[in-house]
């Protein structure tokens, strides 16, 4: 299999599953965005809020850097300089995700 | 070594459509997202700070640019959420034709003006 079908494959599987993600954490923000800390954290540390916003948050990164990737393989002339931004895209895909999930798993009321 | 793969022609030089129109709002939005996806990871990472910090943030999401900003937001992934059903669609070989995809465009287009109603109302347990 050619890289090119791996990578469509790998978006489409990622974006099945963030299509119910997504909707299920935007009902959620609006619900707690206005709320006080006790609530947003009360609501980020336990279950099921913290492992579905910990896997939204590893899928949606993935599914965005695959994408995003494809944006610059369109629009960006240099050869260098698309490399260097496929890079930095790939190395903040994991360090955000990872921090935050190290946050939620360490929020306590 | 010097790439001489073609790129994508600019969308500047192609006539406006619903087709089009959904294609580089796909795009935008999902750029958008990603933006606002590391924002909302910036403010789960902010809970660290405790709960007296936490006021200046709840002051701004609690203010019109907050709640304005939250409801962007939600039209922003409601669009993509939708677009990206429309090229699942796609993908399985179905909603090609002329017509059909021009009513698939603009099922996106209202669709997520309506999901951003609904999400609202059923996020503030109106409904």
């Amino acid at each position: 299999m050619i890289n090119a079908t791996k990578k469509w494959i790998f978006l489409k599987a990622s974006s099945i599953i963030l299509i119910p993600l997504m909707l299920w954490f935007i009902i959620n923000l609006v619900s707690i965005y206005e709320k006080d800390y006790v609530d947003i954290v009360s609501f980020f540390s336990t279950q099921p809020s913290k492992f579905l916003t910990s896997l939204l948050m590893i899928v949606a990164f993935f599914y965005s850097s695959l994408s995003i990737s494809e944006i610059f393989e369109d629009y960006i002339h240099d050869e260098k300089l698309k490399n260097i931004a496929n890079k930095t895209m790939y190395a903040l895909s994991v360090i955000i995700p990872f921090l935050t999930i190290i946050v939620i798993f360490n929020l306590n009321i | 070594m010097e790439n001489k793969k073609p790129l994508s022609p600019h969308i500047q030089i192609y006539s406006w459509n619903i087709s089009s129109l959904i294609s580089i709002s796909h795009r935008i939005t999902g750029v958008i997202n990603i933006l606002a996806l590391t924002l909302i990871c910036l403010w789960i990472i902010l809970l660290l700070l405790g709960e007296s910090n936490y006021e200046y943030i709840k002051f701004f999401l609690q203010s019109f640019f907050g709640k304005f900003l939250i409801l962007c937001l939600t039209w922003s992934f409601t669009f993509q959420i939708l677009s990206e059903i429309r090229h699942l669609f796609w993908d399985f070989g179905y909603g090609f034709e002329l017509i059909t995809s021009k009513i698939s465009g603009l099922f996106v287009i209202f669709g997520s003006f309506v999901l951003t109603v609904l999400i609202h109302l059923i996020g503030k347990q109106i409904i």
